[in-house]
């Protein structure tokens, strides 16, 4: 069945973590984007952005003449709110609303519809640092301005039923604003752990004393069903699909039947994780969309 | 834009520094692992071992996209940046510099993520490989 899914299909350029710069560069991840058969394109600011800050003139219009002469929308921007950018004190409110304004204006200025900060956590359990509120509040008012979703990161392990999201929740409810919403990682619906190779390179994180992070799989694609109404955007987060076209790690067909139940009309936009190794990515979301757009049809078809 | 070795360390650009029998030191090149740019504030150092002989971080001046950087350079700016794409240069004082031939070379660099749980940080990458001076 060719039937096109109601939802749009996007890639993330962190799917070529192992090969960008190495292998592959800005076009000729576009190109790859754009040869898979989708239409939307997602960056990281910090990561690809030549120049981040600040942006020349021939570099923004490279960027307009590249999309669109493959026929891609920009979809999201990845951001940072770095919480803990300076050893001796945490950001200020001013300081995280002058950098979600400089992203959300260079997004502006790219062509992207939503932005992504990725906010710094306080506790072992990753409650986000509590300027995020009023950073977020004071950029309100620009990204309606500026046709911008600012939507944070539902990523493992925080899970859907947490104070984060009843937090940002309230957030919407107060406000009332159509500019923020959530950003669901689909790795937080993950079965089981994949350990990541990258060749040559051993990655170890400090080794404090908190809780350990809790064993998956622990959000039931269920509680998706719950916030559906708020969800903007999707990073769908895959590891490894095998030769049989089949995911372990993520529960697709699940995700999709929520999806197309609610009536979703936004990006899953895919953010492969999996190992890193050059030339790796570009099969893998070939593998992931085929994966998508042959579930999809059948999962509306259920519900009709 | 000039694409770069995936190894971490790159076999481009290990070098001695200072001339003839003035050497000071040796060079080597690094690719970020991270992947994203960074404000060089969210470096959290960088160990350099060269055949056993450790090199501290404090000890060590880096240079990207043309600019000279001390540990605390990197650490009090406020404007300065590790792009994804540009390689440092991590300078390394050692009197007389490296023989000519084949060293073992590891590099470890930490970074400090806050949107993981600071009990939890730095996350510190390792990397380690042959590398060769030439002269």
């Amino acid at each position: 069945m060719s039937t096109e899914p109601a939802f749009k299909l996007g890639v993330s350029l962190y799917s070529y973590t192992g090969d960008f710069g190495v292998v592959m560069d800005l076009e000729d991840c576009a190109e790859d984007i754009a040869d898979l058969g989708a239409t939307g394109i997602e960056i990281l600011g910090e990561g690809h952005i030549l120049g981040y800050p600040e942006l020349s003139t021939a570099w923004i219009d490279g960027w307009h003449a590249l999309v669109e002469r493959l026929g891609l929308t920009p979809t999201l921007y990845g951001s940072w709110l770095d919480t803990r950018r300076h050893l001796d004190r945490s950001m200020t409110v001013e300081e995280g609303t002058a950098q979600l304004t400089l992203d959300i204006e260079l997004a502006s200025r790219l062509g992207f519809s939503f932005v992504r900060p990725k906010i710094g956590v306080v506790t072992g359990d990753l409650v986000p640092d509590p300027i995020w509120s009023e950073v977020v509040e004071r950029n309100l008012d620009l990204a309606h301005d500026r046709n911008i979703v600012i939507c944070p990161e539902i990523h493992w392990p925080t899970s859907i039923r947490s104070q984060a999201v009843d937090d940002y929740l309230a957030l919407i409810e107060r406000t009332g604003t159509t500019s923020f919403g959530l950003l669901i990682d689909t790795g937080v619906f993950q079965l089981s752990h994949h350990r990541r190779t990258e060749p040559g390179l051993r990655s170890q994180l400090g080794t404090g004393d908190i809780p350990a992070f809790p064993t998956p799989p622990v959000v039931p694609v269920n509680d998706l069903r719950d916030v559906m109404d708020q969800v903007v955007y999707f990073q769908a987060k895959f590891h490894e699909i095998d030769d049989q076209l089949v995911d372990r790690y993520i529960p697709w067909a699940e995700i999709l039947d929520v999806v197309a139940e609610s009536g979703y009309t936004g990006w899953l936009s895919s953010e492969y994780e999996g190992d890193r190794i050059p030339y790796r990515a570009s099969d893998q979301l070939r593998r992931q969309h085929a994966l998508i757009r042959t579930l999809a049809p059948s999962r509306v078809g259920a519900l009709a | 834009m000039p694409m770069l070795e995936q190894a971490m360390i790159q076999a481009k650009g290990f070098r001695n520094a200072g001339s003839g029998e003035e050497r000071t030191g040796f060079e080597v090149r690094i690719r970020s692992p991270y992947y994203r740019g960074t404000w060089t504030n969210l470096i959290d150092g960088v160990r350099v071992e060269v055949d056993g002989e450790t090199f501290p971080s404090e000890s060590i001046v880096w240079s990207i996209e043309g600019t000279d950087y001390t540990a605390g350079d990197l650490r009090d700016s406020e404007t300065a940046r590790w792009p994804l794409t540009a390689p440092a240069t991590l300078r390394v004082p050692k009197p007389g510099g490296l023989s000519v031939g084949i060293h073992d070379v590891t590099v470890a660099l930490s970074f400090r993520m806050s949107y993981i749980p600071v009990e939890l940080q730095p996350q510190t990458w390792t990397a380690s490989r042959k590398a060769t001076i030439v002269r």
